[in-house]
């Protein structure tokens, strides 16, 4: 599968693999262990219609309790009807797709009975215990499963590899490369990288991802939200290493704290994270049930390791947890201070202003301090030439001026109405009278350019329009260029329009001109309550300035499409001009027909002069850019409100969900937990507070075992427990049992102390392994005698280009940043509704974690990423040609490329792919690499040199264009996007 | 493509990589092969289609204005729906605190072809190909919002997250085009803002592997995010690149032994084949003028709706697996006539030359054709009935929905409605009943269709009882 389809899906695979793996080793001197053989084939051939869902029990029989199975495998009914060759007979029965079982299988149950059929429990609701070991922990148990199969552990890793491995587990980021050996010991490494900044940054991506965090609701309107302050509290509390219990208290129920901190507070904003869903008809009551819904499969999937939204529709098939258990844990969210709104109304909120937006308003504010001398400079540079061009445009208009060019081509109507163009340009409307009509006026246009048409509806016989009250109605308009001969139409956007009737304007009525923008026919300009005797203008604006080839004609539509039609435009001229700036947005006369006249209007002139002053535009654009980061930065420095759990005076009454539809109520439950998981903790009140000391107490067998096994996914690329979102029966069993238990209880034990137990892992022997494959045996590397080979995420493939390059901003936290994407992806999306400017200056190279995550569609740059919809912890990686197009053309990328040349071209020139090779990987390169890379870079050389144009175009000079195309390759290559 | 690319990558691997390494040389035979498999169980038997074009109208299209043609209701009209036909149907909040008065059809129906099926007036080319069409009149879902009663349309669940039924398809069955993504998503672009956007999960793979995700073919200089080069980098310069990459990755694959970097190099070759691929098969310069006139005056502006039904027909030549049109703002709570003809001009003619296009080529036969979106619209007026301004509200209980092309019996209507076109009043469909149907005439049994992820065995049609729709299968 890995080779055929070109992806990894561990979990895939591994399913069927590991019970193979584990059955090899399973002596058969030992009993048949009931949890680890008995349990996981009951649960996969029999639970779904025998287990403790009553809705779907067939036969009423349960096999997942000691008294249900009694009377059948005492009367032998239970070993007959499996064994049974009759289809009436055999179980699982042939329509369930459940294939007959094994002979090994069926000797292993009959075994089991002859043994006693000793019932017990499914492992993850075991309590862990800490087997005794001898040297260090995790190779303890590796070793000792290792020796089993007659294995050892791998050599270690290069030292350049190692520090590697390090740097990107516990920081996200490569190492510095100007240090040239390991000179400390892994834990004075390990040590100092725990202690970076840098590592809370790292964490807190994995939290994000679990927490579904977004910077925007979701659904239908996706409006934004200011929850941010919450992501730099997740920062901080890693940073702080706050016991792990703790910090799942203050997620749970700050806001329940006896003196509870502003930080306390801010934390609840866990359990809001979730979408919210503002879609217009939406009834809120259904909306706010999803919302405590999901908090409780978040809770399930992030702490127990449970699939508990399963349970809301009916009990678990497979888990000993019930309906009722599920709506008893949804009680404990139910009176949430909250009704249901999203955007700006989806109350709770705190407000809270956050320490972290100062630095940005600091650097958006130098920012503008440098643009803003630019642009003065800019302006002034142009005064010389805007004099010189007055004096020119002075002479040209002497003789008189005209801006406006009527424009005579081919008229044509959609649904029949006979126009007609007069020599003065005039169309006029005759013969049928269709109810709607669009119609064309079909061009080749003289003028060099055009900025923008007029459009004139003139009176016939003293009225406007065709219909009964001979009033127009213009539903829309549409310009559009067409190659002769060639197929293919383009609109051209239209920026504004203007017209002699002003109107309020409102969203779906006729009168604004504004409305025949919008392809929307509920609204567009008609001139009803004036004159209608009188001709009437408007002005279209082009949003650029247009220039047609000479085999180019211009369309330009007039859509009469109105719901009760008959309001046909009975005469109209169209005209075109190509004077930028004022002509075009202001009625009346233009700056140079102003000037013809002898009336010096100087704004308006140099308004129109710098329009078109190339420079000045550019410093402009520029300094527009950073004045609206500025004052976006500005804004989240002040008081934000950040959604958060408040309890309301009056709790609600919970009530099971019948089928789990919103509305269908069935039997009232009070706040409790699952029995079969852990007993309540005597003495604790039924709140948040209890429920959060429940998930963290030292009798819940899961939360401990589920964070250790995270944790261990993240360096290792697979968990100890290759299901990480479900460790109950129908996930997988542990690859070592033993050590997930052993570290589960030290954790514990440690007071859950975070970064003792990463370094804990990270100075094992197992951790440090290269990572290399010496056999073909164990793909998966279930027995782990080999260090992890995956590739990295692609926030840490963002992050290490930007560190390589030079480029990193290492700032900590504050309000989101807008890294560089592909034009136009938001507005494609939301038909224009959002648009994406790219961050300016610094800001531009802070770290993914950072990047405003639009819950829609998420950043383009990042694959494989979790979609912050609903708790992910599950990691995928897939391997696709899109991925690769990311890799070699996003401009963060050619940044990094052309910022990695820059510093190639400041070395000698024998140093320069030393250089590149030990920024991007850490090491190095071998002679028979160096001789790759040079061949490429004299190829690339010789055509740059040979094509300096295309060097332009790429903005650079050829030796720089030539050695970005090589860095560009480097962090291309395999080892630079991977843990090895 | 691209035969030139393919000979280049030969060459590569047969000439200058002389390290003639196994690996090397597998990686030879897997650029050899003509398309990627899908699952070796599949199909569960033979299909009578091999691939799905989907025109997915979003908003919610009034069966009332479109295909169920209700003349009864005339008499009716401004008159309270009565309870027994409402039986307590939820409303959205848009019109629960307004009384339900009849609202009949606002056009004019005929009946259409051999087969005399009723199709609006505004819809004058898709009555001129009624006989190919497979009308279900019977369609119904559980939901009530957009967002919602789309994602189920699509995935099977109201909720975001599971694979989209052309991501499901795409894995099961593979790819018959080894240089374009199996499931394409074409959107038709429009001017103004839609209050409904189309979210990339309407697409996504949800726990499937990404690679089987719908790749959106964009209206831009980039119809791939990321596709095109900048500019100043000619095309054997990236060739030289990629040749250097794969060499110095084909180095770091004899010192780990990791077999995705085999796959990595594989999935760059194909990157660099795309770049030809996906631009030749976007550029309409080819098409005849007359294809043009079949599908309207609009074909020719680039992103439109009739555009992208070229497109879809190009994308079907060429052996995509499932492509997926979008058509949005069929939302229409007011003024329904003006906003619903809108959306009708820019779909008919362009749908019903598809269907003629597809015919005339031959393709129809193992074509799966579909048409339809998330909900119908409900027979009382929103807004003052009788009044221009008036319009519909969501309607989950019935909705119009039709089908052309291979396996499906043309010329007939499936299922009927009430005389209120309110509830289902034979045959029903429900949305996992297409689900399961769709699979069924690609070959698939949607039972036994699975994929495990978190610990559970899922399917595109779900737990609730589901049938294959025999009714109309030819």
């Amino acid at each position: 599968m890995f080779k055929r389809v070109g992806f990894s899906m561990l979990r895939l695979m591994s399913k069927h693999l590991l019970p193979l793996l584990v059955l090899s080793l399973s002596a058969h001197a030992d009993p048949v262990s009931f949890s680890r053989e008995v349990l996981p084939l009951l649960s996969d051939n029999c639970l779904s219609c025998h287990g403790q869902d009553a809705g779907h029990r067939k036969a009423d029989l349960r096999l997942d309790t000691a008294e249900g199975a009694r009377e059948v495998l005492k009367s032998g009914d239970f070993m007959a009807r499996i064994v049974s060759t009759d289809p009436e007979e055999i179980m699982p029965p042939p329509k369930s797709h459940k294939p007959a079982l094994k002979p090994e299988q069926v000797a292993m149950l009959k075994r089991w009975i002859a043994e006693g059929a000793k019932w017990g429990r499914h492992w993850s609701l075991e309590k862990p215990v800490k087997a005794k070991v001898e040297g260090h922990p995790v190779d303890f148990f590796v070793k000792a499963r290792l020796a089993k199969e007659g294995r050892t552990l791998s050599p270690k890793a290069p030292e350049h590899t190692l520090r590697r491995r390090l740097s990107f587990d516990l920081t996200g980021l490569p190492p510095a490369s100007d240090i040239q050996h390991l000179e400390s010991s892994i834990e004075h490494l390990a040590d100092s990288l725990l202690a970076s900044p840098h590592f809370g940054e790292r964490m807190a991506m994995w939290w994000l991802d679990a927490a579904r965090y977004s910077d925007t609701d979701g659904f239908q309107s996706d409006a934004s939200r200011t929850n941010w302050p919450w992501r730099d509290y997740v920062v901080e509390s890693f940073n702080a290493n706050k016991r792990f219990d703790q910090f799942t208290l203050e997620q749970f129920a700050g806001d329940l704290l006896p003196n509870a901190t502003p930080e306390q507070k801010l934390a609840t904003c866990f359990h809001r994270n979730h979408m919210t869903n503002g879609e217009g008809g939406r009834d809120k009551e259904e909306s706010r049930i999803d919302y405590v819904i999901d908090r409780v499969n978040t809770t399930g999937t992030v702490w127990l390791g449970l699939t508990l939204g399963c349970t809301q529709c009916h009990s678990h098939k497979f888990d000993p947890i019930s309906q009722h258990d599920y709506y008893s844990l949804n009680a404990f969210f139910n009176s949430i201070d909250e009704d249901g709104s999203a955007g700006t109304k989806a109350q709770p909120y705190f407000s809270y202003q956050s320490p972290y937006a100062k630095r940005a308003v600091e650097e958006s504010q130098k920012l503008v301090d440098a643009r803003k001398p630019v642009e003065a400079k800019a302006k002034a540079d142009a005064e010389k030439p805007f004099s010189q061009w007055l004096t020119e445009r002075q002479k040209e208009v002497k003789g008189g001026f005209k801006a406006w060019h009527v424009i005579h081509g081919a008229v044509e109507s959609q649904e029949g109405s006979r126009l007609a163009q007069a020599k003065d340009g005039i169309v006029s409307a005759s013969g049928p009278n269709p109810k709607q009509d669009d119609y064309r006026l079909i061009s080749v246009l003289k003028l060099p350019r055009l900025t923008g048409l007029k459009l004139e509806v003139l009176p016939q016989n003293g009225v406007l329009s065709r219909g009964k009250d001979g009033e127009f109605i213009l539903t829309d308009i549409k310009v559009q260029v067409r190659r002769k001969g060639s197929s293919q139409i383009r609109d051209i956007l239209v920026k504004s329009a203007v017209a002699d009737t002003k109107v309020e304007g409102k969203a779906r009525e006729y009168g604004d001109v504004k409305g025949t923008l919008d392809d929307d026919p509920r609204n567009g300009w008609t001139t009803k309550g004036f004159p209608k005797d009188q001709p009437h203008t408007a002005l279209y604006a082009l949003a650029e300035p247009l220039e047609l080839e000479s085999d180019e004609e211009l369309i330009f539509e007039l859509r009469q499409r109105s719901t009760n039609g008959d309001a046909n435009i009975a005469s109209f001229r169209v005209s075109a001009t190509d004077q930028p700036g004022p002509a075009v947005r202001e009625l009346g006369p233009t700056p140079l027909e102003q000037l013809a006249t002898g009336k010096v209007e100087r704004e308006r002139l140099l308004a129109q002069f710098l329009e078109d002053y190339t420079p000045y535009q550019l410093a402009k654009a520029s300094l527009d850019r950073a004045n609206a980061q500025l004052k976006e930065v500005q804004a989240a420095a002040g008081k934000l409100n950040v959604m958060v759990l408040t309890e309301r005076k009056e709790p609600r009454v919970t009530n099971v969900l019948v089928r789990g539809v919103w509305d269908k109520k069935g039997d009232v439950v009070q706040r409790d937990v699952p029995a079969a998981i852990a007993p309540w903790p005597a003495g604790l009140a039924r709140d948040r507070i209890g429920l959060a000391k429940w998930i963290t107490s030292k009798d819940n067998p899961l939360t401990a075992r589920v964070f250790v096994n995270h944790i261990w996914q993240m360096f290792f690329g697979a968990g100890l427990v290759r299901t990480p979102d479900d460790f109950g029966l129908q996930g997988q069993r542990p690859t070592h049992p033993e050590l997930l238990d052993w570290l589960a209880v030290d954790f514990m034990e440690n007071g859950w102390d975070v970064k003792k137990l990463i370094k804990l892992i990270v100075t094992s022997a197992t951790y440090q392994q290269s990572s290399n494959r010496t056999d073909a045996a164990d793909p998966q590397n279930l027995l782990l005698s080999r260090g992890p080979r995956f590739r990295l995420p692609a926030w840490m493939i963002r992050d290490a280009a930007l560190t390589s390059a030079g480029l990193l901003n290492p700032a900590l936290g504050g309000p989101p940043v807008r890294p560089h994407q592909p034009d136009g992806v938001w507005e494609e999306i939301f038909m224009g509704r959002f648009t994406y400017e790219p961050s300016q200056g610094a800001a531009q190279h802070r770290r993914t974690l950072y990047a405003f995550w639009r819950r829609s569609i998420a950043p383009t740059f990042l694959f494989d990423s979790a979609q912050r919809r609903v708790c992910e912890v599950a990691m995928t990686r897939t391997n696709t040609p899109l991925q690769a197009l990311t890799l070699l053309n996003d401009e963060t990328m050619m940044e990094a490329s052309r910022a990695l040349a820059k510093r190639m071209l400041a070395a000698k020139t024998e140093d320069r792919l030393p250089l590149l090779y030990r920024s991007v990987l850490t090491r190095l390169p071998t002679a028979k690499e160096l001789a790759v890379l040079q061949r490429e870079l004299d190829s690339a050389l010789a055509h740059y040199r040979v094509h300096p144009e295309d060097a332009r175009k790429l903005q650079t000079t050829p030796e720089l264009a030539a050695h970005t195309l090589v860095a560009s390759l480097v962090l291309n290559l395999d080892e630079a996007i991977t843990h090895e | 493509m691209s035969e030139s690319s393919l000979n280049t990558t030969r060459r590569y691997f047969l000439g200058q990589c002389t390290g003639v390494s196994v690996g090397a040389m597998a990686l030879h035979s897997l650029a050899e092969q003509p398309e990627v498999p899908g699952l070796p169980s599949l199909p569960h038997f033979a299909p009578k289609a091999k691939r799905v074009i989907f025109l997915t109208h979003s908003g919610g299209p009034s069966q009332l204005e479109l295909y169920d043609h209700k003349p009864g209701l005339m008499r009716l009209a401004g008159t309270e729906l009565p309870e027994s036909v409402r039986q307590g149907q939820r409303l959205t909040t848009m019109t629960a605190n307004q009384k339900q008065l009849i609202l009949p059809g606002l056009t004019q129906f005929s009946r259409c072809g051999k087969s005399g099926a009723t199709i609006s007036e505004w819809l004058p080319h898709l009555q001129g190909v009624a006989d190919d069409l497979c009308f279900i009149k019977s369609m119904t879902t559980d939901q009530i919002n957009h967002a919602p009663a789309m994602t189920q349309f699509l995935t099977g669940h109201q909720l975001p997250g599971r694979p989209s039924m052309g991501s499901w398809i795409s894995y099961g069955l593979g790819s018959l085009n080894r240089n374009l993504p199996d499931y394409l998503v074409l959107i038709s672009k429009m001017q103004r803002p839609s209050d409904q956007p189309l979210y990339d999960h309407y697409w996504g793979s949800g726990f499937l592997p990404s690679r089987y995700q719908g790749v959106k073919l964009r209206n831009s200089k980039d119809p791939v995010l990321y596709l095109t080069d900048p500019e100043g980098l000619p095309r054997h310069l990236r060739r030289g690149m990629l040749d250097g990459l794969a060499e110095l990755n084909q180095m770091r694959f004899e010192k780990t032994h990791d077999p995705e970097i085999t796959t990595r190099i594989r999935q760059y070759e194909m990157a660099y084949r795309m770049q030809s691929s996906v631009p030749e098969l976007t550029d309409l310069s080819d098409e005849p003028d007359h294809v043009f006139d079949m599908y309207g005056p609009d074909s020719r502006r680039a992103g439109s709706y009739a555009a992208n039904c070229i497109l879809a027909r190009r994308l079907a030549e060429r052996g995509v697996r499932f492509i997926q049109l979008f058509h949005p703002d069929w939302d229409h709570h007011s003024r329904l006539p003006s906003w619903c003809t809108a959306r009708c001009r820019d779909t008919d003619q362009p749908s019903a030359a598809l269907i003629k296009d597809l015919k005339q080529r031959g393709l129809l036969d193992d074509t799966l054709v579909l048409w339809g979106g998330e909900f119908g619209r409900g027979v009382a007026g929103q807004g003052k009935w009788d009044s221009p301004e008036a319009g519909r509200d969501h309607h989950p209980r019935c909705f119009t929905m039709w089908m052309a092309g291979g396996g499906i019996k043309p010329g007939i209507t499936y299922g009927a409605t009430d005389d209120f076109s309110y509830n289902v009043a034979e045959n029903p469909v429900h949305v996992r009943d297409l689900h399961a149907t769709v699979m069924h005439l690609l070959g698939i049994d949607h039972e036994r269709f699975t994929f495990r992820a978190q610990g559970l065995d899922f399917r595109l049609t779900g737990v609730e009882p589901t049938k294959v729709v025999k009714g109309i299968l030819a």
